[in-house]
């Protein structure tokens, strides 16, 4: 398992800022400015919080959960992504064809579609491990790359604007998109139902049977199956599912909230940056609402960062990266230490 | 002391370790001579490992003074760098209780492993280790497979592995951590033997057990140690048995071992019949079956299939479809590996009890009975620590802060809530002190006196232990299960039944079915 302790999130951003702030400085960038610059982008007014900061929050919050949710059951799904644009393209399809609906009826229904969709995107997947014993890793993120250019393709051909010259789709109709959350601002009420899955699965984890054995299996497999005698195979199913369900709601949410159309591209590597945010976390499901406005607040403010002190927006992942790297040296840590523990038990 | 004939090869005094608020190691000595084999015992939690930990360079102490082969390696104005490389290079060969070998290499590759040959170049040294593992075979008898995975082993032939591992090394100071708890009677008498042998060689060897009888007919000195001091160091010759097990318990009323009493079984209660490769086995409430075997005979998956457990086969193992099974409902299973099928060690006490209970209904709350009752479960993990007597900080503290000891303990209370009808116990006092021993022997016979009395299957490779506790008794070889005559009930008849009867048996039975 890949826990930090508790300090390593702390850690690991401010280690993140450290190095950052050092590069940049002997980049011959004026590191105050940039820094300023940052902060203002992400948090300096209502519109930097709402309509960058936690607008761009709400994919990573969702892929997070989805990340932490199968990561906790030592389910390395790496293909949130492409579960995330299978759930986009579900989602856009559903609310085009059934825009002339009332938005009572089509949003849920969009939803409910684009949750289908990422979980059959992860089927393949749960099959391959539990049948064959096939590394998830791998296949999840093959599939990642299958989904992106069978987006492209259906933008391009099927799914096309009507007078097929932009290679995109036509708009969604107003009723199949989401309403504001924030008056004046381009935050959307997918972002409330982001942060209310994540309480719903944190209250899974913590208080549920199912979430207490799903943690079980994923901390200890072998005594989950024996002493516990969990059906640790259907658990992992449902699980590894469920994570590909929560991914592929974020492709619909993005879509009916902010993109109003299907373009391929549609995300920037957020099921990958889902990775970070959720070991960030500590695969902690409230912890990732914290961890994705961070990643959020990231990106928002890089773009500011590049327009006032010329810092290009490549440093953002550089950021992001220096994050998890420090994430993974508390985790490390932690494993050491645990061998440390471990010694007086066998006395 | 420090006579120049009979050096010391290890030499410790003052030594003091702790984890957090635990006092594992509190003013604890020992020295071993060159040429001797000198035994290590205590109770579970008095500081073994921690000691024989500091030894390895794999911790390091707080306090004290550590001396190998005449150096100073940790004390007063000493470099504080004794790395588990430097033990190696001093010497100090360790075959550890818990194993270190890769599972998906074979026994030849991870016994190649970081032996350097110049020869071999870049290529591991595969002949070199064979020929080796040839010659320690031919001196000491221990078998071990070199072509199969490590993983498709038993934890007996693993242990075999291991020890011929450090052998490999041609250690001085040669440390074994229970290493006699797996091996089968024939196996022990090898190698205390070959433990003999190389102290006879001007090795220093030190010996780790908890099984008294062999310690004292291998050792030449015994040191004790009880909650991490040492309360005794000794001549062989001048201890008994009882002397170095009141030092280790400081009690003598503790010792008395539990009467044999002789009650009828009860009404039959549990009644079913199992068939696994050739086992028809019949159980009745309020009675011990006992199951001798050597590790790797098939014992586990019986032991799996009887508790309800997955019948999978592993590698080597029957493979056969597991057949008619009628179990009860409640069956209670206290595996071998407590670390790790009993127990999950990052899950505080509470959670482990929860394991396996999590449908019970007083537990279960919420909508739909989809929610787990935490207080209820603490309070149950509560009323366990206090009547099974485990030391423990509380209920909040990991699995893993316990001793093997208190773990057992754990498993033991949790498997018996609820009063099972069935249960399966898989050598269930393994590499556990005589307190240990004695607590889960005094629970198994208790249970079956009990108003309610369950059916009880003990599968143990100890063959006192199946002697002592069980009804009925019966044999396990190659997957096939006889029952002892009543006139053989011996330690020699039924060990003789496990290892050579066994042989012409399977093969009688593979002439009749194939």
């Amino acid at each position: 398992m890949i826990r930090a302790r508790w300090w390593g999130p702390f850690f690991a951003i401010g280690l993140a800022l450290a190095v950052t702030s050092v590069a940049l400085a002997l980049g011959g960038y004026d590191v105050p400015q940039a820094l300023g610059a940052l902060w203002r982008g992400a948090f300096g007014s209502e519109q930097a919080i709402a309509s960058f900061t936690l607008k761009r929050s709400v994919p990573l919050l969702l892929t997070g959960l989805a990340v932490a949710l199968a990561f906790r059951a030592g389910i390395w799904n790496i293909g949130a992504e492409g579960q995330l644009y299978a759930g986009a393209v579900a989602g856009f399809t559903v609310g085009f064809v059934g825009g002339g609906l009332p938005a009572a009826v089509v949003i849920p229904a969009m939803l409910a579609a684009s949750l289908v969709a990422g979980a059959a995107w992860a089927a393949f997947p749960t099959v391959m491990k539990l049948r064959g014993g096939t590394n998830e890793v791998i296949t999840t993120l093959l599939l990642n790359f299958v989904a992106i250019h069978l987006t492209a393709w259906l933008i391009d051909g099927p799914l096309q604007e009507p007078q097929g010259v932009y290679n995109e789709t036509a708009p969604l109709p107003e009723s199949a998109t989401l309403g504001t959350l924030w008056p004046g601002t381009d935050l959307h009420v997918g972002f409330a139902l982001a942060v209310a899955l994540a309480v719903v699965l944190w209250v899974v984890f913590r208080f549920t049977r199912v979430g207490f054995l799903i943690r079980a299996v994923g901390e200890g497999p072998e005594a989950a199956r024996i002493a516990g005698r969990v059906d640790s195979g259907r658990l992992s199913a449902g699980v590894f599912l469920a994570s590909g369900a929560l991914a592929g709601l974020a492709g619909a949410v993005h879509v009916a909230g902010v993109d109003l159309a299907l373009y391929p591209g549609l995300s920037q590597g957020w099921g990958y940056t889902a990775i970070a945010v959720a070991l960030l976390a500590r695969l902690n499901p409230l912890a990732v609402i914290a961890t994705a406005i961070f990643f959020g607040a990231i990106q928002a403010g890089g773009t500011s960062m590049q327009r006032v002190a010329g810092v290009p927006l490549a440093w953002v992942n550089v950021i992001e990266a220096i994050t998890v790297i420090g994430v993974l040296i508390a985790a490390r840590g932690r494993s050491r230490s645990g061998g440390d523990a471990g010694a007086p038990e066998a006395a | 002391m420090t006579d120049r004939e009979v050096r010391a090869a290890v030499r410790i005094r003052g030594l003091r370790r702790t984890f957090g608020s635990v006092v594992a190691l509190d003013d604890a000595r020992l020295e071993v001579r060159a040429g001797e084999v000198h035994a290590l015992v205590g109770e579970n939690g008095a500081g073994k490992t921690t000691l024989l930990s500091v030894l390895a360079g794999h911790l390091r102490p707080d306090a004290g003074e550590v001396e190998v082969d005449g150096a100073s390696v940790f004390g007063a104005g000493r470099a504080r760098g004794w790395s588990t490389r430097d033990a190696w290079n001093r010497g100090v060969g360790m075959v550890h209780q818990h194993f270190a070998l890769v599972p998906r290499l074979t026994g030849e590759e991870n016994l190649s492993l970081g032996v350097r040959r110049a020869r071999s170049g870049w290529a591991l040294p595969t002949d070199w280790v064979r020929e080796r593992v040839h010659r320690i075979r031919a001196e000491t008898g221990l078998e071990v497979d070199l072509s199969r995975q490590v993983e498709a082993l038993s934890i007996g032939e693993r242990q075999r592995l291991e020890i011929v591992k450090v052998l490999l090394r041609d250690p001085r100071i040669l440390v074994l951590d229970e290493p006699t708890a797996v091996l089968a009677p024939s196996e022990v008498e090898g190698l205390l033997t070959l433990l003999r042998r190389l102290a006879g060689e001007g090795r220093a060897v030190l010996l780790v057990a908890h099984k008294l009888d062999e310690v004292l007919r291998v050792a030449d000195r015994i040191t004790v140690l009880r909650n991490g001091r040492t309360v005794l160091e000794a001549d062989r010759a001048a201890v008994t048995a009882r002397s170095v097990a009141e030092a280790m318990v400081g009690d003598a009323e503790a010792l008395d071992a539990p009467q044999r009493t002789t009650v009828e079984p009860g009404e039959v209660r549990a009644r079913w019949l199992g068939r696994t490769d050739g086992v028809d086995l019949e159980l009745r409430a309020g009675e011990i079956v006992g199951i001798a075997g050597v590790e790797g005979n098939g014992q586990r998956e019986l032991a799996r299939a009887l508790a309800g457990r997955e019948t999978a086969a592993g590698p080597g193992g029957s493979g056969g479809a597991p057949g008619r099974i009628h179990l009860p409902d409640r069956v209670a299973y206290v595996p071998q590996d407590r670390g790790r099928e009993g127990l999950i060690g990052s899950f505080d006490l509470a959670e482990n009890v929860a394991l396996g209970h999590h449908a019970d209904p007083d537990v279960r709350g919420g909508p739909g009975g989809a929610f787990l009752r935490w207080n209820a479960l603490v309070a149950r993990t509560r009323e366990m620590i206090h009547t099974f007597g485990i030391r423990t900080s509380g209920s909040r503290a990991t699995a893993a802060s316990l001793s093997g000891g208190n773990q057992q303990r754990l498993v033991v209370a949790r498997e018996l809530h609820g009063s099972p009808e069935l249960v399966v116990a898989e050598n269930p006092t393994r590499g556990l002190d005589v307190a240990g021993a004695r607590f889960v022997h005094d629970q198994l016979h208790r249970l079956r006196r009990a108003k309610h009395a369950p059916a009880i299957v003990l599968v143990s490779t100890d063959l006192d232990e199946v002697l002592a506790l069980s009804d009925r008794v019966f044999t396990i070889v190659r997957g096939r299960l006889t029952e002892v005559p009543e006139a053989e009930r011996t330690r020699e008849g039924v060990g003789a039944r496990m290892l050579e009867a066994g042989e012409g048996r399977a093969a009688r039975a593979g002439e009749g079915t194939s």
